[in-house]
This record gives C-alpha cells, sequence and structure tokens, in this order.
C-alpha cells in the first residue's frame, strides 16, 4: 500500500526535479575562459542507473507500483512513465557529473559505484538507510571529484594541495593527477547532488503501518458491534 | 493537472535535448538558443550594420567581431554567412589559400546552413558574387581540396568573389 502523491508533485515537480538533474548532470565548464559542454551519459553510466534503480526499488525508495499499475488510469500512469525515465536520465547524468571526464580516475570511480552498488543491493537496506547511504556515497565522490581533485590541479590551492599530496604520497605509485575544474562547475554540481536528493525524498512512499493496523482495529472493532 | 503536466515534462526535455545536440559555448549562446526557439531572437542591428560596413571595407578582423557581437548567440543565418564570407575573403590569395581561415570559414558556413530554415540560405547582396550558403560552402571546400589543377599559372587570374 502506497501514499499516494499529490497530483501537482508527481506531474510537474518531480519531472522537474529530475530532468533539471538530467541536463545539469552533462554541464561541463572550462578552467580557462568558461566555455561551455555538454556530456551525454557514457554507457557506463546507463548500467550504473539501472542498477542504482534496482537498489532503490529493492529498499523500497522506489516504488514502481506506486507510479505504475493497473489501479492506475492512463494518465497516471503515463505521469508516473515520466517521473521513471525522468529519474532514470537524472541517475545516470548524476554518475557523469561526479565521474572525472579521463583517465584511470574515471575507471576506478565508475569500479566504485558499480561494487557499491552491488553491495548495497546484496545488504538489503530499508528506504531510510538507503536514502543515508546514497548521501553518503555521492557527497564522497562529490568531494574527491570537486574539492580533492581540483585542488591538486590548481597550482595555487597552496596548504590544501600540499596537504593531499602529503597523505597521497606512498599510497600509489606515481603521483596522482587531479582534474582542473571552474569553481562555478563545483557549485552546479553541489546544486544537482542536493536536487537529485530532494527529488528521491519527494518520490512515493509506502503507507505508514500505523495507519494499517488502525484501519484493522477500526474493522475488527465495526465487526464486534455488528 | 496531468496533462500539463505531461506537456511541460516533454517541453523541458526537448529543450535539454537541443541545448546537448547544439552544445552552446557560452551563457549568450544558451540563452540566444531558447529565445530562438520561441522565436524571440533577433540581431542587433546597429552592430550588424557596422559588421556590413566593415566587411565592404575588406576590413575582416573587425567585421567579425562586430557582426559577433550583433548574433553573440550565433542563432542569426545571415549574419553567420557573413562572417564565413569574411573568412572567405580574408582567406583569398591569388597565389594561395589560406587553410587554416578556409577551414574557419567552413565551420561557420555550416552553423549558417544549420540555422537556415529548411537548410536554404540566400541573400541577396548585390556586393557578393556568391548569394547561397551552397555556392560559399563549395567555394571554400574547393579551396582546401589539394589537386593538380591548383598548379595551373592560369589561376593567378582568377578572381576573387
Amino acid at each position: 500500500m502506497t501514499r499516494p502523491l499529490p497530483p501537482a508533485r508527481e506531474a510537474f515537480l518531480l519531472p522537474a526535479l529530475f530532468l533539471t538533474v538530467a541536463g545539469a548532470g552533462g554541464l561541463r565548464i572550462a578552467p580557462a575562459g568558461g566555455a561551455l559542454s555538454f556530456v551525454p551519459p557514457p554507457l557506463i553510466t546507463l548500467v550504473l542507473a539501472v542498477l542504482l534503480l534496482g537498489v532503490m526499488a529493492r529498499a523500497g525508495l522506489l516504488i514502481p507500483n506506486g507510479l505504475l499499475g493497473d489501479h492506475r488510469t492512463g494518465l497516471e500512469n503515463a505521469s508516473g512513465t515520466v517521473v521513471l525515465l525522468s529519474l532514470f536520465a537524472a541517475s545516470a547524468q548524476l554518475f557523469t557529473c561526479l565521474t572525472p571526464d579521463a583517465g584511470v580516475l574515471r575507471l576506478v570511480f565508475n569500479l566504485f559505484f558499480l561494487f557499491l552498488l552491488w553491495n548495497t543491493l546484496a545488504a538489503q537496506p530499508d528506504r531510510t538507510r538507503l536514502l543515508r547511504s546514497l548521501l553518503v556515497v555521492f557527497g564522497w565522490a562529490y568531494v574527491v571529484r570537486y574539492v580533492a581533485l581540483a585542488a591538486l590541479a590548481d597550482p595555487q590551492a597552496g596548504w590544501t594541495r600540499r596537504l593531499l599530496t602529503v597523505l597521497l604520497e606512498g599510497a600509489t605509485a606515481g603521483p596522482i593527477e587531479g582534474e582542473a575544474t571552474a569553481p562555478l562547475a563545483g557549485y552546479v554540481a553541489f546544486a544537482t547532488v542536493a536536487l537529485y536528493m530532494i527529488g528521491l525524498v519527494l518520490l512515493p512512499r509506502f503507507a505508514a503501518p500505523t495507519t494499517a493496523v488502525a484501519v484493522v482495529a477500526a474493522r475488527e472493532a465495526a465487526d464486534i458491534v455488528e | 493537472m496531468r496533462v500539463a503536466g505531461l506537456l511541460f515534462a516533454a517541453a523541458y526535455a526537448a529543450f535539454i535535448v537541443s541545448v546537448y545536440s547544439r552544445q552552446p559555448r557560452t551563457v549568450q549562446q544558451l540563452a540566444g538558443g531558447v529565445a530562438a526557439s520561441v522565436g524571440a531572437y533577433h540581431v542587433d542591428p546597429v552592430n550588424f550594420q557596422e559588421g556590413l560596413r566593415f566587411f565592404r571595407n575588406d576590413q575582416f578582423p573587425e567585421a567579425r567581431a562586430a557582426l559577433e557581437r550583433a548574433d553573440p548567440a550565433r542563432q542569426d543565418a545571415p549574419t553567420q554567412f557573413y562572417i564565413a564570407y569574411s573568412y572567405y575573403r580574408q582567406g583569398w590569395g591569388r597565389v594561395y589559400r589560406d587553410d587554416a581561415l578556409y577551414q574557419q570559414g567552413l565551420e561557420v558556413v555550416d552553423r549558417a546552413i544549420a540555422r537556415a530554415p529548411g537548410g536554404r540560405l540566400v541573400v541577396p547582396d548585390p556586393t557578393l558574387q556568391m548569394h547561397t550558403a551552397d555556392e560559399l560552402r563549395a567555394e571554400l571546400q574547393r579551396g582546401l581540396t589539394r589537386e593538380l589543377s591548383d598548379l595551373n599559372p592560369m589561376k593567378v587570374f582568377e578572381e576573387r568573389k
């Protein structure tokens, strides 16, 4: 039993949030000159997005029955399909946003996401725990990609760069190349992650068990009275 | 409510797909693309006229600067045509063609063709010898092609178009 979504949230708010994430996720801003470019989702991010949606469905964060089904009208099903498709596009582009564009680090990030999602799938967390877990995973990826790697690539970063170099000394075979990003790109990525997480919180959820208990109790009481 | 939501989502998704396919390089190009998609985009007439004046005086870098100001989003086909033409004229030489300028011209004329309705662009300017984007494109491509006829000494008598 799912708690029905308000129509405005399902028809406008969720598609708007997820499509915004899908659009902003591929935005790249050149550190020199600020030229824009829009990166379509690489194939690996589509795989990761499928896996993520599977994990969400397993944990009860995404309830397909609350968006699609025979109990809903055609228009409601169309609306639910839009939410699902936009969620898929947003998930794929969020991985694009948080993954370096090239090099070994890109492979490392993708493998990290892949194993983490696989592990989460096996662990079968509940809705709240999955939300916390995703916040930590995406937050970690954000910090590494837009704070640590950007600092490593920035010769002006000073103490941050020196600290990271010392911390990574000996941990790798050679020096880790940072990835230069425009400061604005970090803000855009932060907003993208935040919007995605807000969208996840607003997805339909199972009705609270207390409601079901109250309904059963009321029915039993009515039976007794009869 | 749901029908409006579906229309909104379809329009928003189409906009995002169009942005990814057009690949705007600046915020002005992004905003110009949005304005052009709703028919609200116009070139700046003052800068355009200034660009034309420079173009006719063979001041090509100046002409391009003014025309770029007139059409910052690169959405207006005739303006892009003049920019491409300026690359052609600047790159044209009696005994050589500047490949770098011709290549840039080719990129711009391709953009002009892409922006023109149906891909057909005619500029009825009597001061030009080529009035269509197709002619200009073919001329630029000819300039970039290496062939035996390049060695023909009679080519030095060819006139700039």
